[in-house]
Protein backbone atom coordinates (compact mmCIF):
# COMPACT_ATOMS: atom_id res chain seq x y z
CA UNK A 1 0.00 0.00 0.00
CA UNK A 2 1.38 3.01 -0.73
CA UNK A 3 1.48 6.08 0.91
CA UNK A 4 -1.31 8.78 0.83
CA UNK A 5 -0.41 11.53 3.12
CA UNK A 6 1.71 11.36 6.09
CA UNK A 7 1.92 14.12 9.03
CA UNK A 8 4.50 14.52 11.09
CA UNK A 9 4.32 16.10 14.46
CA UNK A 10 2.22 19.13 13.13
CA UNK A 11 1.11 21.98 15.14
CA UNK A 12 -1.04 24.94 15.04
CA UNK A 13 -1.92 27.67 17.61
CA UNK A 14 -4.49 30.21 17.20
CA UNK A 15 -3.46 32.94 19.55
CA UNK A 16 -3.63 30.67 23.11
CA UNK A 17 -5.07 28.27 22.35
CA UNK A 18 -3.50 24.95 20.95
CA UNK A 19 -5.20 23.77 17.86
CA UNK A 20 -3.13 20.93 16.91
CA UNK A 21 -0.59 19.75 18.78
CA UNK A 22 2.44 17.31 17.76
CA UNK A 23 0.05 15.22 15.39
CA UNK A 24 1.64 12.47 13.74
CA UNK A 25 -0.44 10.58 11.18
CA UNK A 26 0.41 8.31 8.45
CA UNK A 27 -2.76 7.09 5.74
CA UNK A 28 -1.97 4.69 3.17
CA UNK A 29 -4.00 4.21 -0.22
CA UNK A 30 -7.08 2.86 0.02
CA UNK A 31 -7.79 3.35 3.58
CA UNK A 32 -10.84 4.53 4.66
CA UNK A 33 -9.53 7.28 7.42
CA UNK A 34 -12.00 8.37 10.34
CA UNK A 35 -10.35 11.71 12.66
CA UNK A 36 -13.11 11.28 15.38
CA UNK A 37 -13.04 13.92 18.12
CA UNK A 38 -15.74 15.88 19.73
CA UNK A 39 -15.73 19.92 18.90
CA UNK A 40 -12.57 22.01 19.16
CA UNK A 41 -10.70 19.07 19.06
CA UNK A 42 -8.34 20.24 15.96
CA UNK A 43 -9.93 18.31 12.61
CA UNK A 44 -10.64 21.24 10.96
CA UNK A 45 -7.37 22.80 11.34
CA UNK A 46 -5.48 19.40 10.79
CA UNK A 47 -7.67 19.30 7.11
CA UNK A 48 -7.44 22.93 6.61
CA UNK A 49 -3.06 22.58 6.94
CA UNK A 50 -2.75 19.67 4.51
CA UNK A 51 -5.50 21.14 2.02
CA UNK A 52 -3.30 24.34 2.07
CA UNK A 53 -5.69 26.74 3.41
CA UNK A 54 -3.59 27.40 6.96
CA UNK A 55 -0.15 27.65 7.33
CA UNK A 56 0.72 24.89 10.40
CA UNK A 57 3.38 26.51 12.86
CA UNK A 58 5.55 23.44 13.28
CA UNK A 59 5.63 19.96 12.05
CA UNK A 60 5.42 19.24 8.48
CA UNK A 61 3.18 16.80 5.95
CA UNK A 62 3.63 15.20 2.90
CA UNK A 63 1.37 14.00 -0.02
CA UNK A 64 1.83 10.97 -2.31
CA UNK A 65 5.22 11.04 -0.78
CA UNK A 66 6.43 14.34 -1.78
CA UNK A 67 6.61 17.49 -0.13
CA UNK A 68 3.31 19.41 -0.84
CA UNK A 69 2.40 21.65 -3.52
CA UNK A 70 -0.80 23.37 -4.76
CA UNK A 71 -1.12 20.83 -7.91
CA UNK A 72 -1.42 17.52 -5.61
CA UNK A 73 -4.64 19.11 -4.77
CA UNK A 74 -6.13 18.71 -7.95
CA UNK A 75 -6.33 14.71 -7.25
CA UNK A 76 -7.61 15.34 -3.82
CA UNK A 77 -11.55 16.47 -3.83
CA UNK A 78 -12.21 17.78 -0.79
CA UNK A 79 -14.91 19.83 1.20
CA UNK A 80 -13.71 21.52 4.11
CA UNK A 81 -16.60 22.68 6.85
CA UNK A 82 -19.00 24.58 4.73
CA UNK A 83 -18.67 24.39 1.16
CA UNK A 84 -18.06 28.07 -0.53
CA UNK A 85 -19.41 28.97 -4.26
CA UNK A 86 -19.96 32.01 -5.65
CA UNK A 87 -23.48 32.90 -4.81
CA UNK A 88 -24.36 34.35 -7.93
CA UNK A 89 -23.37 31.88 -10.00
CA UNK A 90 -25.67 28.65 -10.83
CA UNK A 91 -23.99 25.53 -9.87
CA UNK A 92 -23.02 24.47 -13.58
CA UNK A 93 -21.25 27.36 -13.58
CA UNK A 94 -19.84 27.25 -9.96
CA UNK A 95 -18.64 23.18 -10.72
CA UNK A 96 -17.04 25.00 -14.12
CA UNK A 97 -14.51 26.93 -11.81
CA UNK A 98 -13.32 23.29 -10.10
CA UNK A 99 -13.20 22.17 -13.56
CA UNK A 100 -10.73 25.00 -15.15
CA UNK A 101 -9.00 25.20 -11.55
CA UNK A 102 -8.40 21.41 -11.89
CA UNK A 103 -7.69 21.82 -15.59
CA UNK A 104 -10.42 19.29 -16.70
CA UNK A 105 -12.56 19.47 -19.45
CA UNK A 106 -16.58 20.32 -18.14
CA UNK A 107 -17.86 16.53 -18.75
CA UNK A 108 -18.40 15.43 -15.78
CA UNK A 109 -20.38 17.52 -14.04
CA UNK A 110 -23.71 16.46 -15.21
CA UNK A 111 -22.17 13.01 -13.30
CA UNK A 112 -21.59 14.45 -9.98
CA UNK A 113 -24.80 16.81 -9.82
CA UNK A 114 -26.54 13.74 -11.16
CA UNK A 115 -24.92 12.20 -7.55
CA UNK A 116 -25.65 14.69 -5.20
CA UNK A 117 -29.20 14.71 -6.66
CA UNK A 118 -28.80 18.37 -7.57
CA UNK A 119 -29.01 17.64 -11.10
CA UNK A 120 -32.35 19.42 -11.28
CA UNK A 121 -31.41 22.21 -10.18
CA UNK A 122 -28.49 23.02 -12.17
CA UNK A 123 -29.20 26.31 -13.27
CA UNK A 124 -30.07 27.73 -9.92
CA UNK A 125 -28.03 30.18 -8.47
CA UNK A 126 -25.66 28.96 -5.34
CA UNK A 127 -27.69 31.46 -2.85
CA UNK A 128 -30.96 29.71 -3.90
CA UNK A 129 -30.11 26.55 -2.25
CA UNK A 130 -30.49 25.60 1.13
CA UNK A 131 -27.84 24.65 3.44
CA UNK A 132 -28.20 20.85 2.57
CA UNK A 133 -28.13 21.30 -0.82
CA UNK A 134 -25.37 23.50 -0.28
CA UNK A 135 -23.48 20.85 1.31
CA UNK A 136 -24.81 18.21 -1.28
CA UNK A 137 -23.26 20.61 -3.80
CA UNK A 138 -19.77 20.45 -1.81
CA UNK A 139 -19.54 17.09 -1.81
CA UNK A 140 -20.30 16.65 -5.72
CA UNK A 141 -17.28 19.53 -6.25
CA UNK A 142 -15.41 17.05 -4.38
CA UNK A 143 -16.30 14.41 -6.36
CA UNK A 144 -15.14 15.93 -9.77
CA UNK A 145 -12.74 13.97 -11.81
CA UNK A 146 -12.78 11.01 -10.08
CA UNK A 147 -10.19 12.08 -7.26
CA UNK A 148 -8.51 9.06 -6.18
CA UNK A 149 -8.49 10.88 -2.75
CA UNK A 150 -11.33 12.07 -0.92
CA UNK A 151 -10.82 14.90 1.94
CA UNK A 152 -14.31 14.99 3.43
CA UNK A 153 -15.06 17.19 7.18
CA UNK A 154 -18.41 16.65 8.70
CA UNK A 155 -19.77 15.91 5.30
CA UNK A 156 -23.59 15.28 6.54
CA UNK A 157 -23.76 18.17 8.47
CA UNK A 158 -26.44 20.34 8.55
CA UNK A 159 -28.19 17.15 6.50
CA UNK A 160 -31.69 15.85 7.25
CA UNK A 161 -31.82 11.73 7.62
CA UNK A 162 -31.87 10.87 4.20
CA UNK A 163 -29.84 13.39 2.98
CA UNK A 164 -27.33 11.81 5.92
CA UNK A 165 -28.28 8.11 4.56
CA UNK A 166 -27.59 9.33 0.95
CA UNK A 167 -24.11 10.98 1.72
CA UNK A 168 -23.26 8.15 3.71
CA UNK A 169 -24.03 6.06 0.45
CA UNK A 170 -22.34 8.05 -1.86
CA UNK A 171 -19.19 7.89 0.22
CA UNK A 172 -19.13 4.26 1.07
CA UNK A 173 -19.47 3.43 -2.81
CA UNK A 174 -16.37 5.75 -3.47
CA UNK A 175 -14.83 3.71 -0.55
CA UNK A 176 -15.82 0.51 -2.27
CA UNK A 177 -14.14 1.66 -5.44
CA UNK A 178 -10.76 1.96 -3.60
CA UNK A 179 -11.09 5.75 -3.41
CA UNK A 180 -8.60 6.66 -0.03
CA UNK A 181 -11.14 8.43 2.23
CA UNK A 182 -10.06 11.01 4.99
CA UNK A 183 -13.29 11.51 6.97
CA UNK A 184 -13.39 14.06 10.04
CA UNK A 185 -16.32 13.49 12.01
CA UNK A 186 -17.72 13.97 15.81
CA UNK A 187 -20.21 11.19 15.00
CA UNK A 188 -19.08 7.99 16.15
CA UNK A 189 -21.40 5.77 13.99
CA UNK A 190 -20.36 7.64 10.97
CA UNK A 191 -16.87 6.79 11.21
CA UNK A 192 -17.88 3.40 12.71
CA UNK A 193 -20.51 2.62 9.34
CA UNK A 194 -17.35 4.06 7.22
CA UNK A 195 -14.22 3.98 8.07
CA UNK A 196 -12.31 0.88 8.72
CA UNK A 197 -9.29 3.05 10.64
CA UNK A 198 -9.71 5.68 12.69
CA UNK A 199 -7.65 8.13 15.04
CA UNK A 200 -9.50 9.51 17.95
CA UNK A 201 -8.81 13.55 18.60
CA UNK A 202 -8.73 15.87 21.67
CA UNK A 203 -8.00 19.21 22.53
CA UNK A 204 -5.41 18.85 19.61
CA UNK A 205 -3.77 16.02 20.72
CA UNK A 206 -3.95 12.59 19.35
CA UNK A 207 -5.77 10.01 21.86
CA UNK A 208 -5.51 6.81 20.08
CA UNK A 209 -5.32 5.60 16.19
CA UNK A 210 -5.65 2.19 14.80
CA UNK A 211 -8.01 -0.04 12.72
CA UNK A 212 -11.84 0.26 14.05
CA UNK A 213 -12.27 -3.12 14.88
CA UNK A 214 -9.69 -3.09 17.25
CA UNK A 215 -10.55 0.46 18.59
CA UNK A 216 -13.66 0.77 18.60
CA UNK A 217 -14.43 -3.19 19.09
CA UNK A 218 -17.89 -3.54 20.87
CA UNK A 219 -16.82 -6.32 23.73
CA UNK A 220 -20.41 -8.25 24.60
CA UNK A 221 -21.00 -8.53 28.06
CA UNK A 222 -23.70 -10.18 30.02
CA UNK A 223 -24.78 -10.62 33.06
CA UNK A 224 -26.54 -13.45 34.46
CA UNK A 225 -27.46 -15.55 37.42
CA UNK A 226 -28.04 -19.89 38.06
CA UNK A 227 -28.75 -21.75 40.11
CA UNK A 228 -25.00 -21.92 41.44
CA UNK A 229 -23.54 -19.11 40.83
CA UNK A 230 -20.16 -19.88 42.63
CA UNK A 231 -19.75 -23.32 40.59
CA UNK A 232 -20.74 -21.23 37.12
CA UNK A 233 -18.20 -18.59 37.89
CA UNK A 234 -15.57 -21.36 38.49
CA UNK A 235 -16.24 -23.42 35.56
CA UNK A 236 -16.34 -20.12 32.87
CA UNK A 237 -13.34 -19.63 34.21
CA UNK A 238 -11.69 -22.36 33.14
CA UNK A 239 -13.75 -22.56 29.72
CA UNK A 240 -11.73 -20.27 27.14
CA UNK A 241 -14.85 -18.80 26.90
CA UNK A 242 -14.49 -15.29 28.54
CA UNK A 243 -12.35 -12.13 28.79
CA UNK A 244 -12.94 -11.39 31.99
CA UNK A 245 -15.28 -12.44 34.78
CA UNK A 246 -16.57 -10.67 38.13
CA UNK A 247 -19.69 -10.75 40.78
CA UNK A 248 -21.73 -7.89 40.37
CA UNK A 249 -24.63 -7.89 43.27
CA UNK A 250 -25.22 -11.40 42.77
CA UNK A 251 -24.74 -11.44 39.37
CA UNK A 252 -22.30 -12.50 37.45
CA UNK A 253 -20.78 -10.12 34.84
CA UNK A 254 -19.23 -11.78 31.73
CA UNK A 255 -17.24 -10.13 28.92
CA UNK A 256 -17.53 -12.31 26.16
CA UNK A 257 -14.59 -13.66 23.63
CA UNK A 258 -14.99 -12.67 20.07
CA UNK A 259 -17.06 -14.80 18.38
CA UNK A 260 -18.64 -16.11 21.39
CA UNK A 261 -22.61 -15.44 21.69
CA UNK A 262 -24.63 -15.34 24.85
CA UNK A 263 -26.54 -18.64 23.76
CA UNK A 264 -23.20 -20.62 23.89
CA UNK A 265 -22.61 -19.71 27.21
CA UNK A 266 -26.01 -20.87 28.16
CA UNK A 267 -25.31 -24.51 26.39
CA UNK A 268 -22.05 -24.34 28.17
CA UNK A 269 -23.76 -23.89 31.55
CA UNK A 270 -26.81 -26.42 30.64
CA UNK A 271 -23.68 -28.69 29.97
CA UNK A 272 -22.90 -28.28 33.89
CA UNK A 273 -26.49 -29.04 34.81
CA UNK A 274 -26.75 -25.36 35.98
CA UNK A 275 -29.98 -23.95 34.93
CA UNK A 276 -30.02 -19.97 34.26
CA UNK A 277 -32.88 -17.77 35.44
CA UNK A 278 -31.52 -14.73 34.57
CA UNK A 279 -29.22 -13.70 31.18
CA UNK A 280 -29.39 -9.91 30.08
CA UNK A 281 -26.82 -8.79 26.98
CA UNK A 282 -25.05 -5.51 28.21
CA UNK A 283 -23.89 -3.80 25.49
CA UNK A 284 -20.89 -1.80 26.14
CA UNK A 285 -21.90 1.04 23.47
CA UNK A 286 -19.46 2.65 20.92
CA UNK A 287 -20.69 5.61 22.40
CA UNK A 288 -20.02 5.14 25.76
CA UNK A 289 -16.77 3.69 25.09
CA UNK A 290 -15.51 6.82 22.90
CA UNK A 291 -16.84 9.23 25.83
CA UNK A 292 -14.85 6.74 27.80
CA UNK A 293 -11.63 7.04 25.91
CA UNK A 294 -12.09 11.10 25.94
CA UNK A 295 -12.64 11.46 29.53
CA UNK A 296 -9.92 9.14 30.25
CA UNK A 297 -7.23 11.80 29.51
CA UNK A 298 -9.37 14.85 31.77
CA UNK B 1 -2.56 28.29 -17.42
CA UNK B 2 -2.86 31.75 -18.43
CA UNK B 3 -5.82 30.75 -20.37
CA UNK B 4 -7.52 28.28 -17.50
CA UNK B 5 -7.00 31.80 -15.11
CA UNK B 6 -9.00 34.04 -16.97
CA UNK B 7 -11.53 31.81 -18.11
CA UNK B 8 -11.77 31.70 -14.63
CA UNK B 9 -12.12 35.06 -14.14
CA UNK B 10 -14.56 35.16 -17.12
CA UNK B 11 -16.93 32.96 -15.58
CA UNK B 12 -16.75 35.08 -12.43
CA UNK B 13 -17.48 38.53 -13.94
CA UNK B 14 -19.08 37.93 -16.96
CA UNK B 15 -21.87 36.73 -14.43
CA UNK B 16 -21.89 39.55 -11.75
CA UNK B 17 -24.10 42.04 -12.21
CA UNK B 18 -22.22 45.15 -10.45
CA UNK B 19 -19.53 44.47 -13.05
CA UNK B 20 -21.78 44.15 -15.97
CA UNK B 21 -23.10 47.53 -14.77
CA UNK B 22 -19.68 49.04 -14.52
CA UNK B 23 -19.18 48.12 -17.83
CA UNK B 24 -22.46 49.38 -19.16
CA UNK B 25 -21.50 52.65 -17.64
CA UNK B 26 -17.88 52.85 -18.74
CA UNK B 27 -18.70 52.47 -22.51
CA UNK B 28 -21.55 54.71 -21.87
CA UNK B 29 -19.43 57.41 -20.82
CA UNK B 30 -16.78 56.80 -24.18
CA UNK B 31 -20.24 56.65 -26.21
CA UNK B 32 -21.44 59.70 -24.84
CA UNK B 33 -18.02 61.17 -25.41
CA UNK B 34 -18.73 60.97 -29.32
CA UNK B 35 -22.35 61.92 -28.85
CA UNK B 36 -21.78 64.63 -26.91
CA UNK B 37 -18.88 66.80 -27.23
CA UNK B 38 -19.87 67.67 -30.98
CA UNK B 39 -23.47 68.49 -30.00
CA UNK B 40 -21.87 71.45 -27.49
CA UNK B 41 -19.96 72.32 -29.86
CA UNK B 42 -22.76 73.93 -32.30
CA UNK B 43 -23.49 76.21 -29.22
CA UNK B 44 -19.76 77.51 -28.87
CA UNK B 45 -19.36 80.26 -31.33
CA UNK B 46 -15.95 81.32 -32.99
CA UNK B 47 -13.91 78.74 -30.73
CA UNK B 48 -14.63 75.36 -31.91
CA UNK B 49 -14.43 71.93 -30.26
CA UNK B 50 -13.82 70.10 -32.48
CA UNK B 51 -10.37 71.55 -32.83
CA UNK B 52 -9.49 69.29 -30.31
CA UNK B 53 -10.66 66.74 -32.00
CA UNK B 54 -8.32 66.99 -35.06
CA UNK B 55 -5.08 64.68 -35.23
CA UNK B 56 -2.95 64.57 -33.68
CA UNK B 57 -4.78 66.73 -30.92
CA UNK B 58 -7.17 64.23 -30.52
CA UNK B 59 -5.17 61.26 -28.39
CA UNK B 60 -3.55 64.04 -25.73
CA UNK B 61 -7.33 65.83 -25.38
CA UNK B 62 -9.22 62.59 -25.14
CA UNK B 63 -6.84 60.44 -23.29
CA UNK B 64 -7.09 63.46 -20.47
CA UNK B 65 -10.46 63.62 -20.68
CA UNK B 66 -10.90 59.79 -19.92
CA UNK B 67 -8.91 59.39 -17.17
CA UNK B 68 -11.49 59.50 -14.54
CA UNK B 69 -12.74 56.42 -16.31
CA UNK B 70 -9.96 54.08 -15.28
CA UNK B 71 -11.35 54.35 -12.18
CA UNK B 72 -13.98 52.68 -13.00
CA UNK B 73 -11.95 50.25 -13.35
CA UNK B 74 -10.14 50.04 -10.06
CA UNK B 75 -13.35 49.97 -8.48
CA UNK B 76 -14.04 46.84 -10.47
CA UNK B 77 -11.26 45.06 -9.39
CA UNK B 78 -11.77 46.56 -5.80
CA UNK B 79 -15.44 44.94 -6.18
CA UNK B 80 -14.01 41.26 -7.32
CA UNK B 81 -11.29 40.97 -4.96
CA UNK B 82 -12.93 41.93 -1.51
CA UNK B 83 -16.03 39.75 -2.65
CA UNK B 84 -13.39 36.77 -2.98
CA UNK B 85 -13.15 37.58 0.67
CA UNK B 86 -17.26 37.81 1.13
CA UNK B 87 -17.87 34.74 -0.42
CA UNK B 88 -15.15 32.88 1.42
CA UNK B 89 -13.99 31.75 -2.40
CA UNK B 90 -10.63 32.15 -2.18
CA UNK B 91 -10.24 29.25 0.14
CA UNK B 92 -12.22 27.17 -2.03
CA UNK B 93 -10.17 28.10 -5.16
CA UNK B 94 -7.01 26.90 -2.79
CA UNK B 95 -8.66 23.81 -2.25
CA UNK B 96 -9.50 22.83 -5.33
CA UNK B 97 -5.13 23.63 -6.36
CA UNK B 98 -4.84 26.73 -7.21
CA UNK B 99 -1.93 28.47 -5.40
CA UNK B 100 -2.18 31.71 -3.47
CA UNK B 101 0.64 33.15 -5.89
CA UNK B 102 -1.71 32.29 -9.09
CA UNK B 103 -4.63 33.39 -7.17
CA UNK B 104 -2.84 36.99 -7.33
CA UNK B 105 -1.98 35.96 -10.57
CA UNK B 106 -5.53 35.60 -11.80
CA UNK B 107 -6.44 39.24 -10.68
CA UNK B 108 -2.97 40.38 -12.23
CA UNK B 109 -4.09 39.07 -15.44
CA UNK B 110 -7.54 40.35 -15.48
CA UNK B 111 -5.79 43.88 -14.65
CA UNK B 112 -3.33 43.48 -18.28
CA UNK B 113 -7.09 42.42 -20.14
CA UNK B 114 -9.28 45.32 -18.83
CA UNK B 115 -6.15 47.81 -19.52
CA UNK B 116 -5.25 46.61 -22.91
CA UNK B 117 -9.20 46.89 -23.50
CA UNK B 118 -9.58 50.49 -21.89
CA UNK B 119 -6.49 51.27 -23.76
CA UNK B 120 -8.23 49.85 -27.48
CA UNK B 121 -11.45 51.89 -26.68
CA UNK B 122 -9.42 54.85 -26.34
CA UNK B 123 -7.60 54.27 -29.58
CA UNK B 124 -10.76 53.58 -30.99
CA UNK B 125 -12.69 56.48 -30.15
CA UNK B 126 -9.60 59.04 -30.49
CA UNK B 127 -8.94 57.33 -34.09
CA UNK B 128 -12.98 57.60 -35.45
CA UNK B 129 -13.19 61.16 -33.84
CA UNK B 130 -9.90 62.20 -35.84
CA UNK B 131 -10.87 60.56 -38.87
CA UNK B 132 -14.29 63.09 -38.75
CA UNK B 133 -12.53 66.56 -37.58
CA UNK B 134 -9.55 66.50 -39.37
CA UNK B 135 -9.27 68.45 -42.41
CA UNK B 136 -6.12 66.92 -43.54
CA UNK B 137 -4.70 63.46 -42.97
CA UNK B 138 -1.52 62.23 -43.00
CA UNK B 139 -0.28 59.20 -41.59
CA UNK B 140 2.25 60.97 -39.86
CA UNK B 141 0.29 63.85 -38.53
CA UNK B 142 -2.59 60.94 -37.78
CA UNK B 143 -0.19 58.63 -35.76
CA UNK B 144 1.65 61.96 -33.50
CA UNK B 145 0.76 61.29 -30.34
CA UNK B 146 -0.33 57.98 -30.45
CA UNK B 147 2.45 57.32 -27.56
CA UNK B 148 -0.30 58.59 -24.94
CA UNK B 149 -1.99 55.23 -25.31
CA UNK B 150 1.27 53.80 -23.86
CA UNK B 151 0.85 56.15 -20.61
CA UNK B 152 -3.45 55.57 -20.79
CA UNK B 153 -2.56 52.03 -20.09
CA UNK B 154 0.05 52.24 -17.69
CA UNK B 155 -2.26 54.76 -15.86
CA UNK B 156 -5.37 52.13 -15.49
CA UNK B 157 -2.72 49.57 -15.13
CA UNK B 158 -1.59 51.84 -11.84
CA UNK B 159 -5.02 52.50 -10.73
CA UNK B 160 -6.01 49.01 -10.88
CA UNK B 161 -2.94 47.14 -8.68
CA UNK B 162 -3.30 50.59 -6.03
CA UNK B 163 -7.02 48.94 -6.07
CA UNK B 164 -5.84 45.18 -5.92
CA UNK B 165 -3.68 46.24 -2.85
CA UNK B 166 -6.67 48.00 -0.80
CA UNK B 167 -8.93 44.97 -1.27
CA UNK B 168 -6.20 42.73 -0.08
CA UNK B 169 -5.58 44.93 2.69
CA UNK B 170 -8.90 45.73 3.85
CA UNK B 171 -10.84 43.28 2.99
CA UNK B 172 -14.62 44.77 2.91
CA UNK B 173 -15.87 45.81 0.40
CA UNK B 174 -17.44 49.56 0.87
CA UNK B 175 -14.35 50.57 3.33
CA UNK B 176 -11.89 49.62 0.37
CA UNK B 177 -14.09 51.82 -1.95
CA UNK B 178 -13.86 54.47 -0.05
CA UNK B 179 -10.68 54.35 1.00
CA UNK B 180 -9.57 54.21 -2.37
CA UNK B 181 -11.32 57.22 -3.55
CA UNK B 182 -10.31 58.93 -0.12
CA UNK B 183 -7.02 58.60 -1.36
CA UNK B 184 -7.42 59.87 -5.35
CA UNK B 185 -10.13 62.46 -4.46
CA UNK B 186 -9.05 64.06 -0.88
CA UNK B 187 -6.13 62.58 0.79
CA UNK B 188 -3.75 62.80 -2.15
CA UNK B 189 -4.43 66.14 -3.01
CA UNK B 190 -4.77 67.65 0.68
CA UNK B 191 -0.88 66.14 0.82
CA UNK B 192 -0.09 67.79 -2.49
CA UNK B 193 -1.17 71.25 -0.77
CA UNK B 194 0.28 70.42 2.43
CA UNK B 195 3.76 69.99 0.32
CA UNK B 196 3.16 72.69 -1.96
CA UNK B 197 6.43 74.56 -1.18
CA UNK B 198 8.29 70.72 -1.20
CA UNK B 199 9.53 69.38 -4.85
CA UNK B 200 8.19 65.92 -2.89
CA UNK B 201 4.37 66.94 -3.87
CA UNK B 202 4.88 65.94 -7.55
CA UNK B 203 6.06 62.57 -6.45
CA UNK B 204 2.90 61.43 -4.51
CA UNK B 205 1.07 57.86 -5.89
CA UNK B 206 -1.67 59.30 -7.16
CA UNK B 207 -0.41 62.74 -8.31
CA UNK B 208 2.00 60.70 -10.57
CA UNK B 209 -0.46 58.77 -11.96
CA UNK B 210 -2.84 61.78 -12.61
CA UNK B 211 0.75 63.24 -14.27
CA UNK B 212 0.83 60.45 -16.60
CA UNK B 213 -2.12 61.58 -19.02
CA UNK B 214 -1.57 65.74 -18.09
CA UNK B 215 -3.63 68.26 -19.10
CA UNK B 216 -3.26 69.47 -22.61
CA UNK B 217 -2.61 73.03 -23.85
CA UNK B 218 -6.15 73.89 -24.59
CA UNK B 219 -5.87 77.57 -24.37
CA UNK B 220 -3.12 77.81 -26.87
CA UNK B 221 -4.48 76.23 -29.30
CA UNK B 222 -7.70 78.41 -29.20
CA UNK B 223 -5.26 81.20 -29.01
CA UNK B 224 -4.06 80.22 -32.32
CA UNK B 225 -7.04 79.50 -33.73
CA UNK B 226 -8.37 83.40 -33.36
CA UNK B 227 -5.43 84.91 -34.63
CA UNK B 228 -5.79 83.39 -38.21
CA UNK B 229 -9.09 81.96 -38.10
CA UNK B 230 -8.65 81.01 -41.60
CA UNK B 231 -5.34 78.92 -41.56
CA UNK B 232 -6.01 75.30 -41.60
CA UNK B 233 -2.77 74.98 -38.62
CA UNK B 234 -2.46 71.49 -37.78
CA UNK B 235 -0.93 72.71 -34.40
CA UNK B 236 -0.03 70.09 -31.80
CA UNK B 237 -1.17 70.52 -28.39
CA UNK B 238 1.16 70.98 -26.02
CA UNK B 239 1.44 69.86 -22.60
CA UNK B 240 1.84 72.69 -20.11
CA UNK B 241 4.96 71.75 -18.37
CA UNK B 242 4.83 70.94 -14.50
CA UNK B 243 5.83 68.48 -12.05
CA UNK B 244 8.44 65.91 -12.68
CA UNK B 245 9.99 65.22 -15.95
CA UNK B 246 8.39 62.69 -18.11
CA UNK B 247 10.93 60.17 -17.91
CA UNK B 248 10.88 60.21 -14.13
CA UNK B 249 7.48 60.18 -13.98
CA UNK B 250 6.72 57.15 -15.75
CA UNK B 251 9.14 55.72 -13.62
CA UNK B 252 7.47 56.57 -10.39
CA UNK B 253 4.52 54.72 -11.45
CA UNK B 254 5.81 51.98 -12.56
CA UNK B 255 7.74 52.39 -9.14
CA UNK B 256 4.77 52.76 -7.66
CA UNK B 257 2.54 49.97 -9.38
CA UNK B 258 5.41 47.39 -9.04
CA UNK B 259 5.43 48.12 -5.06
CA UNK B 260 1.68 47.73 -5.17
CA UNK B 261 1.84 44.20 -6.75
CA UNK B 262 4.99 43.27 -4.15
CA UNK B 263 3.08 44.29 -1.08
CA UNK B 264 0.07 42.18 -2.53
CA UNK B 265 1.53 39.60 -3.31
CA UNK B 266 3.05 39.33 0.88
CA UNK B 267 -0.13 40.03 1.65
CA UNK B 268 -1.57 36.83 -0.40
CA UNK B 269 0.98 34.65 1.08
CA UNK B 270 -0.24 35.79 4.52
CA UNK B 271 -4.02 36.33 4.55
CA UNK B 272 -6.08 33.92 6.23
CA UNK B 273 -8.39 32.48 4.10
CA UNK B 274 -10.95 30.57 6.87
Amino acid sequence: MSEILSIQGLSKSYKSVKAVQNLSLQISEGQAYGILGPNGSGKTTTLSIVTGILRQDGGSFRWFGEAPEASQRKSIGSLIETPHFYPYLNLEKNLRIICDIKGMAYGDIHRVLKTAKLYERRRSRFSTLSLGMKQRLGIAAALLGDPRVLVLDEPTNGLDPEGIAEVREVVLEQVKQGKTLILASHILSEVEKICNHVAILKKGELLANGPVKELLAEDEIIELSCSNNEKLKEKLGNSGLVKELETENGLLVLTLKDKITPAEINAFAFEQKLVIHHLVSRKRSLESQFLELVKEEE
Amino acid sequence: MIKRLLHIEQIKLLNYNPFRITLGIYFLAFALGLLIYPAIDKEIPVISLSDLFRFPDVWLFLTWITEPYNLLLALVIIMITTKEFNHHTFKTQLVFGLSRTELLLQKLILIVVLALFATLLLGATSLTLGLIYSYKITLSIALDNTYTLFRYFLSSFAYMSMGLLVALLIKNTAMSLLTFLAFRTFIDPVLFLVLRKSEVKWYLPMRTTTQLTPVPNVIEIFQKKLNSPDTVDESSLEIIPEGLPDWLNILMVVLFTSLAIWASYRLMQRRRFV
